[in-house]
């Protein structure tokens, strides 16, 4: 684990929706300036966790945020700090690129500050480090998934926040748009020191491209720890319930899981 | 299916029957001692005229009202199984309301059409309409939210065109008004005989359709791949609803509301399976109609023959349907945002000073020109008459826009508008009610009332349909049954004969005749703060319509935004509702005739739709003064004759970009 002071630290968490437990109770603590995947089966309560982490969704439980309580968070302050994207992105909303990825700097203008010459400089800034400067004149829907995707990563690079927060990222990619997108968000977490932690539904791409892994199962913490201790078939078979196999890829030095 | 609703279709039909067959023979009772009532349904004795009554009245008004509300049950239910809709009826598609239009032509240039029998020109215009409706939704595949934009259209011109053919020639159509409100009463039994052996062939019809129709709750291209041919089945039904809709058009008028909230209700009571569906909905909507036009009776006393049933369907059928909203599990789509891409025009500041010239020149062309006794006349000696009306239009116009675009963002729905959604009718509402029970008030009483009428729909829709970011259908059908109660209840106050109905009937159509100097200046003064509010407001704009989860991500909690987006709305949609009445559509329009012009983001959209409402209403106004001299065509109404082509010719022509 890296050794950077937690990001989040959650005591007893837990969410109830019509009498059903659907996460918790949790104790966890997450680490910051890493890319940190979150893993797990349907309904395992990943999704749940990253929303109530971005304050979409409350809960039971203490969670704090450097320290400081969730609530005690002003909603602009928490959103300088911590950027959130759902799973689902919405559509229509006839935006050009540009005008989306600037939308990522109201925490920090508000609803009538000046959009100034410093937040000029972190859109482009965001524009350039996610490859859209091409496209930063085309409307958002009319972007390919791959793109549309990289858009709405470059609104939340643009936001100057110093946490990301993915839900599912990459679920609705091909193959090479998903490496695509995730290279990107690695670079940013290294480059740039942000703290990722992003809900992914593959766990060979989560062991390949993050540094930390936490798997939950049932809603509860089953396993956590550095992509090698996590991809072996003990761990796995513990997270999916059914017999697991590892294989490496002697060319690449890649591992991969498969269902026996 | 809610899991706490054990409710089945069976246990809501039946204990809406039990009221309805209470009423009835509570009713019936008061007429004829129980002992009598066999042998005068059976063997009437002419020597009493109250068991003439029961058998040539009471009996088949009954009747009707049970035939009808099934058949209306049964189109709402075909119509909404064969677009996957849940939000089709005959109302909502234009169905209706096209077959009224039809009638009101057939009665004025071709009488001899009506002898062949009412039911077939009441066919054809349905039929028309709602081709028209599909021909307009064609290009975006029948998506569910635009066959319902172009059924509201076509609808609302249908319903313009048939109201301005009323107001010039009065005499010929008055019957036409109080039946096509949908008045049930009857003279003897010709109307139920005719209607019950082709209610019953139209259900056998349905039967056949059971299973094609089971297939077609699939994606069309399952259905295809299953051997189906899809535009032949949703034909078939369709032409069916439009047969049975024209059926009831033609032989009682228009009856809203039943064939939207029959089919939904039996959907939320549990019925699942089409053939199910189909059968508990024709019961369901018979009851209803029952239950509503035993209530008219009852209530209304003396009254019951004077008050249209049709348009207290609504205060049974609305209230039920904002019970069920919460629990009706809509086909959750993404949220589908404003609507498609459009192209983008390099200069949105061109469009927006060709704009601004245009409003000018009108607001001129208003000022100066005029039809009189001698011809068209150029002057400015009238001034003193025309500016109160021609700012108050310009001024209502400028602020519905301004509601209906910052309600469309808000709500995430493209068909959102203050009209649409029940906040005019809310507006009407606090209005009337203030009106009739505090004997003088000023301007400023008004005002407040209106207001808060507008807060309470407002809230009341909220409310309803929260977390609506990812059903914008439940927002409307929220909008539709608070605006369908609203206008019930004022349909109800009215027909009380009450003096100061006709005056709120002058103003419920949207006339700036009456309109003041101090109401032109109070309007334009709410319209201008309204403009100068817009940039404030336009960052949250912008981020609204993105969804609570991505608002609430970039620092702007929605509860925050809503409080302050829904005020002003409110406060908007009162002014001008005071101004201009509850019925203009402008702000419907105005926000997409914007958007189709290429404007996206907030600021410019809302600033250009400000223009084009108010270059609407003051065409309006200036058209309705002279078009037909010496008469006045409220400016509402002809605000609705000008837009809504504009908007249909844009619907058809849209396409993805």
């Amino acid at each position: 684990m890296p050794d950077e002071a937690p990001l989040f630290e959650i005591e007893e968490a837990r969410f109830t929706a019509g009498g059903r437990t659907l996460l918790g109770p949790l104790s966890l603590s997450i680490p910051g300036g890493a890319c940190v995947g979150l893993i797990g089966h349907n309904g395992s309560g990943k999704s749940t966790l990253l929303k109530m982490l971005a304050r979409q969704q409350p809960g039971e439980g203490a969670i704090r945020f450097r320290g400081r309580a969730l609530a005690d968070w002003g909603a602009r302050a928490f959103a300088r700090e911590v950027a959130y994207l759902p799973q689902a992105t919405p559509t229509g909303s006839g935006l050009l690129v540009r005008e989306l990825v600037a939308l990522g700097r109201y925490p920090w203008h508000g609803a009538l500050g000046r959009f100034g010459a410093a937040d000029r400089a972190k859109v482009a800034e965001a524009l350039a480090l996610t490859g859209l400067d091409r496209l930063a004149e085309r409307v958002v829907d009319t972007l390919s998934g791959g793109e549309r995707q990289r858009a709405w990563i470059a609104m939340l690079v643009a936001q100057d926040a110093n946490s990301l927060l993915l839900d599912e990222p990459i679920s609705a990619l091909d193959i090479a748009h998903q490496i695509e997108i995730l290279s990107m968000i690695r670079d940013l977490a290294h480059r740039r020191g942000i703290g990722v932690l992003a809900v992914l539904h593959d766990v060979n791409m989560a062991a390949r491209f993050c540094d930390h892994i936490i798997a939950l199962q049932g809603g509860r913490l089953i396993a956590q720890g550095p992509p090698a201790e996590i991809l072996q078939p003990g761990p796995l078979e513990a997270i999916y319930g059914i017999p697991m196999g590892v294989l490496t890829a002697p060319d690449a030095g890649l591992s991969f899981c498969y269902a026996r | 299916m809610g899991e706490r609703l054990r409710l089945g279709p069976a246990m809501l039909v039946g204990g809406l029957a039990l009221a309805a067959l209470g009423m009835s023979a509570a009713t019936l009772a008061l007429r004829l001692p129980p002992a009598l009532w066999i042998d005068a349904l059976a063997s009437p004795d002419p020597s009493d005229v109250q068991q003439m009554l029961v058998r040539y009245s009471f009996a088949p008004r009954l009747a009707t009202s049970l035939l009808c509300g099934g058949a209306l049950g049964l189109a709402g239910a075909l119509l909404q199984l064969a677009l996957r809709n849940p939000l089709a009826s005959p109302t909502t598609l234009g169905v209706s309301a096209g077959a009224n239009l039809a009638l009101a032509m057939a009665m004025l240039w071709a009488p001899g059409l009506l002898a062949v029998g009412r039911e077939w020109t009441a066919m054809a215009g349905g039929l028309v309409a709602a081709l028209l409706v599909l021909g307009l939704s064609w290009r975006r595949r029948l998506s569910p939210l635009t066959v319902v934009l172009a059924g509201m259209v076509v609808s609302l011109y249908c319903g313009a065109l048939a109201a301005m053919l009323a107001l010039f020639n009065s005499h010929y159509l008055a019957g036409l008004f109080i039946w096509g409100g949908g008045s049930l009463s009857q003279q003897d039994w010709t109307i139920a005989q005719f209607l019950a052996p082709r209610l019953a062939l139209a259900l056998l019809a349905a039967a056949l359709l059971v299973r094609p129709l089971t297939l077609l709750t699939l994606e069309d291209d399952q259905a295809k791949g299953l051997g189906l041919s899809v535009p032949l089945i949703r034909l078939a039904a369709l032409a069916l609803a439009v047969a049975l809709t024209g059926l009831i058009v033609g032989t009682v008028g228009v009856i809203g509301f039943i064939g939207l909230a029959a089919p939904a209700l039996v959907t939320v009571a549990g019925a699942r399976r089409v053939g199910a569906r189909l059968l508990w909905s024709t019961l369901l909507g018979a009851v209803l109609l029952w239950l509503a036009d035993q209530s008219v009776q009852r209530l209304a006393g003396d009254f019951g023959e004077m008050l249209p049933t049709g348009a207290i369907t609504a205060l049974i059928g609305s209230p039920l349907l904002l019970w069920l909203i919460p629990r009706l599990r809509l086909t959750l789509q993404p949220p589908a945002g404003l609507g498609e891409a459009v192209r983008r025009p390099g200069r949105p500041l061109l469009v927006l000073a060709a704009l601004a010239l245009l409003l000018a020149a009108l607001v001129g062309l208003s000022l100066g020109v005029g039809y009189g006794l001698e011809g068209w006349s150029v002057s400015g000696d009238l001034l003193e008459w025309r500016w109160p009306r021609a700012l108050a239009a310009l001024a209502a116009g400028i602020l519905l826009a301004c509601a209906g675009g910052m309600l469309q963002r808000m709500t995430g729905n493209p068909m959102a508008s203050p009209e649409v959604l029940g906040v005019s009718a809310g507006a009407a509402f606090g209005l009337i009610i203030a009106m009739f029970t505090l004997n003088e008030i000023g301007r400023a009483a008004q005002l407040g009332a209106a207001t808060l009428g507008a807060l309470l729909a407002l809230l009341a829709m909220l409310a309803l349909a929260r977390g609506s970011a990812a059903a914008p259908e439940r927002v409307l059908l929220v909008g539709i049954a608070l605006g369908a109660m609203f206008d019930a209840l004022v349909t109800a106050l009215m027909a009380g004969g009450d003096p100061r109905a006709l005056l709120l009937l002058n103003w419920m159509t949207g006339s700036t005749y009456a309109a003041t100097a101090t109401d032109a200046v109070v309007a334009l003064l709410a319209a201008l703060a309204s403009l100068a509010a817009l940039p404030l407001l336009a960052r949250w704009l912008d981020i609204v319509p993105l969804g609570g989860a991505i608002s609430a991500a970039l620092g702007l909690p929605p509860r925050r935004s809503n409080h302050v987006l829904l005020i002003a709305t409110a406060a908007m949609t009162a002014v001008a509702t005071l101004v201009i009445g509850p019925l203009t559509f402008v702000g419907l329009m105005a926000p997409h005739l914007a958007r189709f012009l290429g404007l996206q983001r907030a600021l410019p959209q809302l600033v250009a739709a400000a223009l084009i409402g108010g270059i609407l209403m003051v065409a309006a106004d200036w058209f309705g003064r002279t078009a037909a001299f010496p008469w006045q065509i409220p400016a509402g109404l002809t605000a609705t004759f000008i837009g809504c082509p504009a908007l249909m010719w844009l619907l058809a022509r849209r396409q993805r970009a």
